[in-house]
């Protein structure tokens, strides 16, 4: 079967974000259907929300396991196991995706743009996708595509977590571009530790060429605003990995106000043996016992 | 119409509230955020709950918590950490209150007298401010911090490198001391029992602090005291208490009225005699988006250095000089990790109750976090992550490796040494004002309130000056981890965290790069003025803001008064009344 080449630039982008691994296992959505119309489509996109979400969850524990390793299939790829409970024991994915998607104040104004940009975009960016990996592997993706944007452009809040996986997942096939097929749907969480702080870096730097592919979609006057915008998303996402896999979020009963059992933070750090208190005996005195001082 | 509307329940706004009301002033003080009336049923002693910066009761975000947050654009790493509702960020500040250093003041003349941020003084002298601060720290009141685990070791290192001790509360040299702070000195059982639900622990039979260790979760503790009566004097347990209840501790006193969720949107302004002149605010109430407007006599602009030139730009108010919102400094943090095979008891007792000051480069403190900020913080950088990439920095120095920040394996491991097995050292900088440093108006869309802040930081950029304090107290930090004992040192090297803010409404001596005049009345609009951080001149040297700023509000609600109500000034007359008075207490229960 021959492939007209902007089918292949487009089945290479839509696999480097690890859309269309994700779609695969829905036929509807990666059949060939180049003459499909929009109504036809509708029923189609609701096909893909579910397919995203388990993308985005699966991008986010390659994620909160960099910061948080633990006996987990996610750390393991990574080249880090560790014998005691980590990120996804303390639920560090649950806890991004409720962030992400429930609370960050992010604008769709800027997301949905981004998101648009990251799904319009040609392979152009990077290294060379090695077509002959994808050839063999997937069918035409004129379908996925077009639902896709349709959902990118008609979804009236778009996950964040799913733009955040979008990028992630993009940078990840720029760092590796073997990342593209193997376990997990992810193309993220496929990466070794090492290779996941190379993505950062292309976040944080922030990558030039990276920039221009966000920026272009992006409507003035927000077209500077990008290369800001990458290099705090690139320390949030760690930082707010950190803090949630190590906090009390995982077992938080919030309407009992209280925990369920140990977190995972605690019972690593040793924080608080006992659970909370109301004060602790650790009243030394005061030093050289001078308790005021003069102006 | 009021005789003064307070935009802001934050470190400073209540404090004119306060003095005002005590003058029999009616004085109205509006609150963005909510009030947490009753800490016992609104707030926990669990970090995600209380500081997740989305989601917690000490957040920065509408009334409503099911609401999200505001979104504020920052162009760069970096993080705001303010806080909205009634005590603003003093609800998770750790109450340190030492004193700006006299160099940053006008006419200072000691031997070091070049070694500051010269360009940008205080319009007056220390000595001026002085009598201020001792109100100040009566009315808290502020008291010689005492000593847990983790003081011990930071003294242990500040003793190992050679520092004196400092026993006055103005800092004349290098030195390391128990901070000054406003958290009330154990009494009773506090701080000797360990314990839940323990009736030692409640008040009275526990007074002032019991070393729970939640002081960034709020403060309500010993449990069962009444407001006026909890640990650490954060606003809402001080000076709120205080101006709610002025006729009760004050003769002619007259209560000042707070309401919360209400944002101001709008500062309004006629023109009088030839000069422009505040007249007035329209909020707008959170839960049902109503909107109101007071007329006032004197309007005092309190809602933080993001907010207030936020909220001056949005007024369209005059900005001749195109300084308002510029000159923000941050004091530059940075972050030092120390890893001991001893207890630190980093989680217990006040958060930071001991500190080292550099005259004309900043200072430094130990800080003790819960288990997920401390991995927030560990990990907060702008130098990469260590061993893989230095995102162009990466410095080396006395600490181990590059600075950066740890993953994976390291960072796991750090914390699995044991949460009170290390020690952090926040590195506090004496920063220069820069125009560079500054809010705009994004171009982001615009809230419910109109146009949202953009808060520019070029951390690499900073003044030769700045870069070469944060780097020498760095390196104090990291030797003094060593010489504490620690086994391994990580520096971080924080990009910007927004926590101590001051000078983007900036006073100064000069109009040509100031917003404010000497007395904090705003230099183009009469009848405005400002008592929040951003009125400070500069980074104080590097000592946390809040008593300056606080001395510096008191001074303004005198001159208010002076200025506008025909009354005299008190300061020099009259003794403080404590905010843990009896007559405080009763009127609140």
């Amino acid at each position: 079967m021959s492939v007209p080449s902007r089918d292949l630039g487009r089945r290479a982008f839509l696999a480097r974000m690890g859309v269309l691994g994700a779609a695969a296992a829905v036929p509807a959505l990666v059949a060939p259907s180049a003459t499909a119309t929009p109504s036809a489509l509708s029923p189609l996109v609701g096909l893909l929300r579910p397919v995203l979400a388990e993308l985005s969850r699966d991008t986010l524990r390659g994620l909160v396991v960099m910061v948080c390793p633990g006996p987990d299939a996610y750390s393991r790829a990574q080249g880090t196991p560790r014998a005691e409970a980590g990120a996804l024991e303390a639920r560090g994915d649950d806890f991004m995706i409720a962030a992400l998607d429930g609370f960050v104040p992010f604008p769709d104004q800027l997301a949905t743009p981004l998101a648009a940009a990251l799904a319009t975009a040609v392979d152009d960016i990077g290294l060379p996708l090695p077509t002959g990996l994808l050839a063999p592997l997937f069918p035409p993706v004129w379908t996925l595509d077009r639902v896709l944007l349709e959902l990118l452009e008609n979804d009236e809040a778009l996950p964040l977590s799913l733009v955040v996986a979008l990028l992630l997942n993009v940078v990840a096939t720029q760092v590796n571009p073997l990342a593209l097929t193997g376990p997990f749907l992810a193309p993220f969480a496929r990466l070794s530790l090492e290779q996941k702080c190379r993505a950062f870096e292309l976040l944080e730097g922030p990558d030039a060429e990276l920039v221009a592919l966000l920026d272009a979609g992006l409507p003035e006057p927000l077209r500077s605003s990008i290369s800001g915008l990458l290099t705090f998303l690139a320390g949030a996402l760690l930082e707010f990995s950190a803090f949630g896999s190590y906090n009390e979020w995982g077992v938080y009963d919030a309407s009992a106000r209280t925990v369920t059992e140990r977190p995972v933070g605690w019972q690593l750090s040793g924080y608080q043996p006992d659970g909370v208190v109301d004060g602790w005996a650790d009243f030394i005195g005061y030093y050289q016992d001078r308790t005021e001082v003069q102006a | 119409m009021r005789d003064v509307i307070v935009i802001g329940a934050g470190g400073g706004g209540p404090v004119v509230a306060k003095e005002l009301a005590a003058r029999g002033l009616d004085v109205l003080i509006l609150e963005a955020g909510p009030r947490h009336a009753d800490p016992d049923r609104d707030w926990t002693h669990y970090e995600n709950d209380a500081n997740n910066p989305l989601t917690g009761f000490l957040r920065f975000g509408p009334a409503g918590r099911e609401a999200p947050a505001w979104y504020r654009e920052t162009p760069q790493n970096s993080f705001i950490w303010q806080l909205s509702g009634v005590g603003g960020t003093t609800q998770h500040y750790f109450g340190n209150c030492p004193r700006a250093y006299p160099g940053v003041f006008q006419g200072y003349d000691g031997a070091d007298r070049d070694a500051y941020d010269t360009d940008h003084l205080f319009p007056f002298g220390y000595e001026e401010l002085a009598p201020y601060f001792e109100w100040v720290e009566a009315t808290l009141p502020v008291q010689t911090a005492a000593m847990g685990t983790k003081e011990q070791v930071f003294f242990r290192g500040c003793e190992g490198i050679g520092l004196p001790v400092q026993t006055t509360k103005t800092t004349t040299e290098d030195s390391f001391r128990p901070q000054q702070n406003a958290i009330l000195q154990p009494g009773g059982f506090a701080g000797k029992v360990t314990g839940r639900d323990d009736p030692r622990l409640r008040y009275p039979q526990a007074t002032g602090c019991t070393f729970c260790g939640y002081c960034m979760q709020g403060c309500s503790k010993p449990a069962g005291a009444p407001r006026n009566l909890a640990a650490k004097r954060s606003t809402d347990n001080s000076y709120v208490p205080m101006a709610l209840t002025a006729p009760s501790w004050a003769a002619g006193g007259r209560a000042a009225e707070l309401i919360a969720d209400a944002v101001v949107t709008r500062i309004h302004t006629t023109e009088r005699g030839g000069e422009t002149v505040a007249d007035g605010v329209t909020w707008r109430v959170g839960a049902t988006g109503e909107t109101h407007r007071e007329d006032a006599r004197v309007v005092v602009l309190a809602a933080g250095c993001t907010e207030s030139p936020r909220l001056w730009l949005n007024s369209r108010l005059p900005n001749p000089n195109d300084w308002v919102g510029r000159g923000y400094t941050d004091h530059f943090f940075d972050w030092v990790i120390g890893l001991f095979d001893e207890d630190t008891g980093s989680t217990r007792g006040a958060a930071s109750a001991a500190r080292a000051e550099f005259p004309g480069r900043g200072g430094m403190e130990n800080v003790g976090l819960t288990p997920g900020l401390q991995q927030f913080a560990a990990v907060f950088s702008d130098s990469g992550i260590r061993g893989h990439y230095a995102n162009g920095r990466g410095q080396e120095g006395p600490w181990d490796g590059a600075a950066g920040r740890m993953i994976g394996p390291e960072l796991k491991d750090a914390l699995m040494n044991g949460v009170d097995r290390l020690l952090n050292i926040l590195v506090i900088t004496d920063d220069d004002v820069e125009a560079q440093n500054r809010v705009t108006l994004s171009a982001l869309p615009a809230d419910e309130h109109g146009p949202v802040p953009k808060v520019a930081f070029h951390q690499r950029k900073r003044s030769a000056r700045t870069l070469r304090n944060r780097e020498f107290v760095s390196a104090r930090a990291a030797e003094t981890l060593r010489a504490a004992g620690a086994r391994k040192v990580v520096r971080v090297d924080w990009p910007p965290l927004l926590l101590h803010v001051q000078s983007s409404m900036r006073m100064g001596a000069s109009d040509a790069d100031s917003v404010l005049d000497a007395n904090a009345e705003a230099r183009w609009v009469k009848r405005l003025f400002i008592a929040d951080n951003s009125a400070l001149a500069n980074s104080l040297g590097g000592p946390n803001p809040t008593l300056t700023s606080q001395a510096l509000a008191t001074r303004t609600a005198e001159k208010i008064f002076q200025t506008y109500f025909g009354g005299d000034p008190w300061v020099h007359a009259e003794a403080p009344v404590v905010s843990t008075d009896a007559r405080v207490t009763a009127a609140l229960t």
